[in-house]
C-alpha cells in the first residue's frame, strides 16, 4: 500500500516571504531523502513499512522521483521544501502536528525511529544505526542560490538589473560605484557569501556614514566589501573600521571635506591579522596583499557609495594621496620591541582591533648610520619637524612606522616606546622666533613667537612594521589634530 | 549572456534608472551634429534636415560612419563629441 | 548611439517605423533606451522629394527630442 498523495494544508513555512509553499500534511510525519544517499536507500523499506502501518506520511525526494520505490514521493528536486524546512541532513524525519513541526531527527537509528514514530520493529535486518548524508540544499553554491530564490527578503538592497548585452564590470563603472579601478560586481550570491563572514544580522545598522549621514547596514557594508574584493573573513574588520571612522572623534566628514591630503588609514592589531593573512612585513605599506588591499578599499567604497563622499563633490582635496584608494596594514607585533599600538591605546593584549588615523601619504626616514638610540631618535625628530610644515607646531599628529632594523636599535639600546616618544617630544620644542610667521623669509608659520612643542604628548605614535632589511622608517602625518580636526580611534573587531 | 542581478551598494537615494544625458533647454548657440549611419537614403534625409536647421540659424556639422555594419570608430566618436553639442543619427530601418 | 551618450553627448536616432520593435529589444538587452523619432516606412523606394518631405514632417519632433521643455525639467 502506498501513502496516498496528500493535499497541501494551510501549514505555514518559517520563512514568510508570501510564497505558496505549504507542508504537505497537517498531522503526521514528513521525511526528506535523496536517492544518492546510502542511508536513505537503506531506510527506503522502513518508509514503506511506516506507510503500510497507517502513519500519515509524506516523503520529499531531493533528486530522484522514482525514489523511494513503492511510495509516491513529493517532488523536491527544486529544493524549496528542503530550504524552507532547513533540512541539513538526509534522511530527516519531521513530526508535524496542527501544521507545525514539533520534532525532528536525522540519520537512521532503529530505537530513535521507533520512539519517534511510535511504530515498533522497524527495519528488521537493518543495522542498529547509520549516520545520514548532507542534504542537497546545503551544498556550497546551492545553499546560496536557494537563499536568494526563496529567502530573498533577507537581502534588502535594491536589485539592479544588468541587461543581457551589458558587461557587468562596465556597468559598475557607469553607475559611478567604483574608485576608478574595476570592482567585483556585487551579485546576490557573492553578497550572501560575504555575509557569512559575520554573525551580525544583515539589517543591523553599523553607523551613519558621512557626509550624507545615511544609516549603513551590515548588508551594505557586505556589498561594498564584495566590490572591494574582500573575502568573507575580512568583513568584521571592515565593519570595525567603519564604526571607528564614523565616530565624532574621527570626524570623517571633516577628513573628507578638507582640501588637505588625508584619508582614513587603518592599522590592525591582534590575532585577526594572522587569521586573515594580513601583511606586516616586506612592502607593508605597498601593494600585493589581498587583506591589506581590500579592507582599506572597502571602507573607501562605503564612504563613496553609502555616505556619498566622492571626489569633486564633498571631497574637494587639492591633491589627495594614493592612500585614498586603500590604506590598511597590520602591525608586526611579534618582532616589535614594544607593546602593540592597540595596547598602548587601552585595549588588552590579544584583542583584535583597528585604529583609524587621518593620514597623508607616508614619507620615508632614511638613516643607515645611527646605531645608537639617541642618534636615531634625533634623525626621527629632524624628519618629524617637517610634518605639515617645519614652522607649524602643536596642531598636528603623526605615526612613525618603525622598521625592524630601526626597531632593533631601540631594543638593543633598551629604549621603551615611552622613552622614545619623550625624547623626541623634548627634541622638538621649537623656539618661537623660528616658528613665527615671517621668520626665515617664510610667511607661513605660527601666529606668535611663542615657543611650542611640535607635537603634544598624545599626538605622536609608533607602530612596528616592515621587512627585515632596510634602515628606513616612515612618517604618516595627519590632518589637524584634536577636536577641531580628527583624532585617532581604536575599535575592537567583533565577529 | 542573460540578465543578471546586482545589489545596489549605494544609499539608494538616487534613482536606479540609467538616466539619459541631460538635454539642453534650447539649441540656440549650439552646434548640431548630423551623423549619417550609411544606410540608404540617409544622406538625402540629412541634407534636408541640414537645410532646415541652417534656416533656423543653427550651426550644423556633418559626419558619416564608414559602414553601417560596424560600430562608430573611436576617432569618429571623439570627433563628434568635440565638434557637436547634440547629434541626430539617421536613417535606421 | 549609446556609445555617444556614454561620452556625454545627447542625441536622437531617426528610424523607420519598422525599427520600433528592434529598438525596444535593443534597449532591453543594452539596458538603455535611446531617444527615437520614427518616420513612416518605407524608406528605400521613395523619391528624393518624398524623403525631403519626411524630413520636414519629422523636424519638430527631432527638435523637441534634442531639448528639454520647461515641464520636463526636474529638480
Amino acid at each position: 500500500m502506498t501513502a496516498h498523495s496528500p493535499s497541501p494544508t494551510s501549514a505555514e513555512s518559517d520563512d514568510s516571504t508570501g510564497s505558496d509553499w505549504r507542508l504537505p500534511l497537517e498531522d503526521g510525519i514528513v521525511a526528506v531523502v535523496k536517492e544518492s544517499c546510502p542511508t536513505c536507500r537503506l531506510v527506503a523499506p522502513v518508509l514503506a513499512q511506516l506507510a503500510q502501518s497507517g502513519v500519515q506520511l509524506a516523503v520529499y525526494t531531493q533528486d530522484d522521483l522514482s525514489f523511494p520505490p513503492g511510495i509516491s514521493p513529493v517532488d523536491d528536486t527544486e529544493l524549496e521544501a528542503s530550504y524552507r524546512l532547513r533540512i541539513e541532513a538526509v534522511p530527516t524525519l519531521l513530526r508535524i502536528e496542527g501544521g507545525k513541526e514539533i520534532d525532528r531527527l536525522s540519520g537512521w537509528s532503529r530505537s530513535a525511529w521507533e520512539t519517534f514514530t511510535g511504530i515498533p520493529d522497524l527495519g528488521p535486518g537493518l543495522p542498529e544505526y547509520r549516520p545520514g548524508c548532507g542534504s542537497r540544499s546545503v551544498e556550497p553554491g546551492i545553499a546560496e542560490d536557494l537563499e536568494i530564490q526563496y529567502g530573498g527578503s533577507r537581502l534588502q538592497a535594491r536589485r539592479i538589473t544588468v541587461a543581457a548585452m551589458e558587461d557587468e564590470i562596465e556597468s559598475c563603472f557607469q553607475r559611478g560605484w567604483t574608485d576608478g579601478l574595476p570592482v567585483v560586481p556585487p551579485s546576490p550570491q557573492r553578497v550572501l557569501r560575504m555575509l557569512a563572514g559575520t554573525s551580525r544580522d544583515p539589517d543591523e545598522v553599523v553607523a551613519a556614514v558621512p557626509p550624507d549621514l545615511v544609516p549603513c547596514t551590515v548588508e551594505k557594508v557586505a556589498i561594498n566589501a564584495v566590490m572591494a574584493g574582500c573575502r568573507p573573513e575580512y568583513l568584521p574588520v571592515v565593519i570595525a573600521a567603519l564604526e571607528a571612522a564614523c565616530t565624532d572623534r574621527f570626524n570623517l566628514h571633516g577628513v573628507l571635506a578638507t582640501t588637505y591630503s588625508v584619508g582614513p588609514a587603518v592599522i590592525v592589531n591582534g590575532p585577526i591579522r594572522r587569521a586573515i593573512g594580513m601583511n606586516s612585513g616586506i612592502n607593508v605599506l605597498g601593494q600585493g596583499n589581498r587583506s591589506n588591499a581590500t579592507i582599506g578599499r572597502a571602507l573607501q567604497l562605503v564612504v563613496r557609495n553609502v555616505g556619498g563622499g566622492r571626489p569633486g563633490e564633498v571631497d574637494r582635496a587639492t591633491l589627495g594621496n594614493p592612500g585614498k584608494y586603500t590604506f590598511c596594514f597590520a602591525e608586526d607585533e611579534e618582532g616589535s620591541p614594544w607593546e602593540p599600538l592597540s595596547v598602548e591605546r587601552g585595549l588588552l593584549e590579544g584583542t583584535s582591533a583597528v585604529t583609524l588615523f587621518a593620514g597623508e601619504g607616508p614619507r620615508t626616514i632614511f638613516d643607515q648610520l645611527s646605531r645608537k638610540p639617541d642618534a636615531l631618535a634625533r634623525s626621527f625628530a629632524a624628519c618629524l619637524r617637517s610634518v605639515a610644515h617645519p614652522k607649524l607646531a602643536r596642531d598636528y599628529e603623526a605615526i612613525v612606522v618603525v622598521s625592524p632594523e630601526h626597531g632593533r636599535v631601540f631594543r638593543e639600546g633598551g629604549w621603551s616606546k615611552k622613552r622614545l616618544r619623550q625624547e623626541i617630544l623634548d627634541m622638538l620644542v621649537i623656539p618661537g622666533e623660528e616658528l613665527v610667521r615671517g621668520a626665515g623669509g617664510i610667511m607661513e608659520g605660527m601666529p606668535t613667537a611663542e615657543t611650542l612643542p611640535k607635537f603634544l604628548p598624545d599626538r605622536l605614535w609608533f607602530v612596528h612594521a616592515g621587512g627585515p632589511a632596510g634602515l628606513f622608517s616612515s612618517i604618516i602625518g595627519s590632518w589637524v589634530a584634536g577636536e577641531a580636526g580628527s583624532q585617532p580611534v581604536t575599535q575592537e573587531v567583533q565577529s | 549572456m542573460t540578465e543578471r542581478l546586482l545589489l545596489d551598494p549605494t544609499s539608494e537615494r538616487a534613482s536606479s534608472r540609467r538616466e539619459r544625458v541631460p538635454r539642453p533647454s534650447t539649441l540656440e548657440g549650439l552646434t548640431v551634429g548630423l551623423l549619417d549611419i550609411a544606410k540608404y537614403r540617409g544622406d538625402v534625409f540629412l541634407d534636408r534636415i541640414e537645410e532646415l536647421l541652417t534656416a533656423r540659424g543653427l550651426q550644423v556639422v556633418r559626419f558619416r560612419k564608414p559602414t553601417f555594419t560596424k560600430v562608430c570608430p573611436p576617432g569618429l566618436g571623439r570627433d563628434i563629441t568635440s565638434r557637436a553639442d547634440v547629434v541626430v543619427e539617421a536613417l535606421a530601418d | 548611439m549609446t556609445a555617444l551618450e556614454e561620452q556625454g553627448i545627447p542625441g536622437v536616432i531617426v528610424a523607420s517605423s519598422e525599427f520600433r520593435d528592434a529598438a525596444r529589444y535593443q534597449a532591453q538587452s543594452l539596458g538603455f533606451e535611446p531617444v527615437c523619432v520614427f518616420v513612416p516606412h518605407p524608406i528605400q523606394d521613395r523619391t528624393d522629394q518624398e524623403i525631403r518631405d519626411l524630413a520636414d514632417a519629422a523636424m519638430d519632433e527631432i527638435l523637441k527630442s534634442l531639448t528639454v521643455t520647461d515641464s520636463e525639467q526636474q529638480a
